[in-house]
């Protein structure tokens, strides 16, 4: 692996990451809520992480182009960057972020062969799971604590949030446990992700990245369904800025 | 994107620069001004011939605005193609100058939701509306689309009181192979490495050429010839000489959808091929000459037309195979809009027929009119250019 030093920047529609490259290894590594001035919130890490060259990925990549120097790449190039580096073998990743799902197929030696997003809405995504964790009337740690406890399921038909939401509260009105509705949602989401990873081909080792992968009960439902591990990452939210920093340190 | 020199002499030199619906409305309106009739069309199945030896001038109807989705959502279903509720706003908000021009309007049974739209504009202009086969391949289908295309010539001379005869359709006939043979030289420059002809340009000929006869055009395309000859010689080009050449297929495209060619050029591209009926798709094939029968060569023509309303419409495979092999793309992007679920569908089909065949990665853009998702289309593109192994 690279010495130089890079600065990669994931900025997406919930977090900022941040992650500073150098000496091999990773010096450092900060995420910050993203607020309705994502500039700004960027601008303060960039201060924080110092010299060197700064390549940014996420919806709000372009806000930096031409910022002190800044490139930017596509998130696809930046979670496939970041995932070999972590995971060599790994032929296929799922990340669920936010506000979006992708799915990546990678060759032998790493390169993106094809690639599955869906974006243009929150279903089965980060945003969605809060949604229904709010229509349940929990926390998100208690909605994904309760879906893991669940004896049985109650399934879910509607993946678009506003008519899952409704679907949701009259479950709750039928009297139905929140658990097993807890439960449902969360194969409904597993579910989409799974079908996104068959429009790319299913081939191990899978990894999955972003903020969703730290829902152990949702990691669960995928395992399940595909009938297949997945590989997570020690820190799932920082794979793009990871493999920002990298492209970067490689390039300087 | 732009030429790698400035002050590029443009290839149709009037006064109608950037505004290439003007450039026809107004030459439809001059054909008008000298007492020809207009039949207002709405897709390339129309047969142009036909309509020119009747005397009648063929004006393509407005259907690429956002703006007049709104209106038409009040009658029809929100998740409906934008093309087809563009066109039908155009028309309740009586907005589109082609259809206030026109006497009559002619459509085929393409897609269901066309043919249902269709049913809806009846009251406002006198409307033909030909039952187009969709199994091409068949031997009836050309027997049926002879005997639409001879109603067709019926309703003309009935409604204007005109003969049309044999010698007239072929001279139309002969002017079309005239007319196709020298698009698609000047789609040739497009071919080129890096391209002498930009999308934009190529866009707005297949514009003029559907509108146009190939006497008026004649001239125009052969000064275009001539200015991409001398662009050639004195090292023109258009587009980073490095950038993935791309060949876009899909739905027509024009007006507010044209953002999915820009976004394209944006994320690094060049756009060397437009395999869309408002690109080069209707000037890729020749009508048989002196057949003795020049409705049966019609039909025959406009049956060779790929459109996904066609099953099992091999021939957009075979039509892609010869455009691969010509513009040589790096990759294929396929916009579908939105409910076109006959693109939609046959997008699996391109998909594989381009891996196996050709080892091109094709990526499928779903897309409306509006803006909102210019960035997410953005990513798409970027992530695809980023996967060239190039
Ligand atoms: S895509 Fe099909 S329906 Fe649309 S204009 Fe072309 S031939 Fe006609
Ligand atoms: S784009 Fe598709 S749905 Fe829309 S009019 Fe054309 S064929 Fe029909």
């Amino acid at each position: 692996m690279t010495a130089a030093r890079g600065i990669g920047l994931d900025i997406g529609s919930r977090t900022v990451k941040c992650l500073v490259w150098g000496h091999g290894r990773i010096l450092s590594a900060r995420k910050e809520i993203n607020t309705h001035d994502p500039l700004a919130v960027c601008a303060d890490m960039l201060a924080e992480a110092g010299h060197g060259l700064t390549i940014a990925t996420g919806y709000g990549r372009r806000l930096l182009s031409g910022y002190h120097g800044c490139e930017t790449v596509s998130e696809i190039k930046a979670f496939a960057r970041g995932t070999k580096a972590l995971q060599p073998s790994c032929r296929t990743v799922l990340d669920i972020g936010g506000q979006d799902t992708k799915g990546i197929a990678l060759g032998e030696r790493g390169a993106i062969e094809k690639f599955q997003m869906n974006d243009k809405c929150a279903a089965g995504t980060g945003r969605f799971l809060e949604i229904m964790a709010t229509a349940l009337g929990l926390s998100l740690d208690d909605f994904i604590r309760e879906a893991g406890s669940a004896e049985q399921a109650e399934a879910i038909n509607s993946m678009c949030t506003v008519f899952a939401e409704s679907e949701v509260i009259s479950m709750i009105s039928r009297g139905l446990p929140r658990s097993a509705i807890a439960l449902g949602i969360h194969q409904a989401v597993a579910r989409r992700a799974v079908s996104l990873l068959e429009q790319v081909g299913i081939r191990e080792p899978i990894v999955f990245a972003g903020g969703v992968a730290l829902n152990p009960c949702l990691a669960r439902e995928i395992e399940k369904q595909l009938g297949k591990p997945l590989v997570i990452p020690g820190d799932p939210q920082m794979v793009g800025a990871l493999g920002c920093a990298l492209l970067a340190a490689e390039k300087s | 994107m732009e030429f790698n020199q400035s002050h590029v002499a443009p290839l149709i030199d009037d006064e109608f620069q950037g505004q290439a619906s003007k450039r026809v409305l107004s030459y439809i309106q001059g054909k008008r001004r000298q007492g020809m009739p207009v039949a207002g069309l709405y897709c390339v199945y129309a047969p142009m011939e036909l309509i020119r030896a009747a005397g009648v001038v063929p004006a393509g109807l407005c259907s690429f605005a956002n703006k007049t989705i709104p209106p038409a959502e009040a009658v029809l279903p929100a998740n409906l193609c934008p093309l087809i509720k563009s066109s039908y706003g155009f028309i309740v908000t009586d907005s589109c100058p082609f259809f206030a021009l026109a006497d009559v309007v002619i459509a085929e049974t393409t897609c269901d939701g066309k043919k249902k739209m269709f049913e809806l504009i009846t009251g406002y202009k006198p409307l033909f509306v030909m039952d187009l086969p969709q199994l091409p391949d068949q031997e009836e289908a050309c027997r049926n689309w002879t005997a639409m295309i001879r109603n067709l010539g019926g309703f003309l001379e009935k409604t204007f009181e005109r003969r049309i005869s044999e010698a007239r359709l072929e001279e139309e006939i002969q002017a079309t192979n005239v007319k196709n043979n020298l698009m698609n030289r000047l789609f040739g420059y497009a071919a080129a490495t890096p391209p002498v002809l930009s999308w934009n340009e190529a866009y707005e000929l297949g514009l003029l050429a559907q509108a146009a006869s190939t006497e008026d055009l004649q001239p125009v395309l052969e000064h275009a010839l001539e200015t991409l000859e001398q662009r050639k010689v004195s090292g023109v080009h258009y587009g980073k000489p490095r950038a993935p050449r791309v060949l876009v297929t899909g739905c027509p495209l024009g007006g507010d959808s044209l953002k999915a060619y820009r976004i394209i050029e944006e994320a690094g591209g060049v756009i060397v091929a437009l395999d869309a009926c408002t690109g080069m798709k209707p000037f890729k094939h020749f009508i048989e000459e002196g057949s003795g029968d020049p409705l049966a060569a019609l039909a025959a023509y406009y049956l060779k037309i790929p459109c996904s309303c066609m099953t099992p419409n091999q021939k957009r495979l075979d039509d892609l195979d010869a455009l691969i092999e010509r513009f040589r793309p790096d990759a294929v992007v396929d916009v579908v809009l939105h409910a076109c679920h006959a693109y939609n569908v046959e997008s699996y089909k391109i998909m594989n027929h381009l891996k196996e065949r050709h080892r091109l990665p094709l990526l499928k853009i779903e897309t409306d009119y509006s803006n909102g998702d210019v960035e997410q289309i953005r990513t798409r593109v970027e992530a695809l250019f980023d996967s060239l192994d190039r």
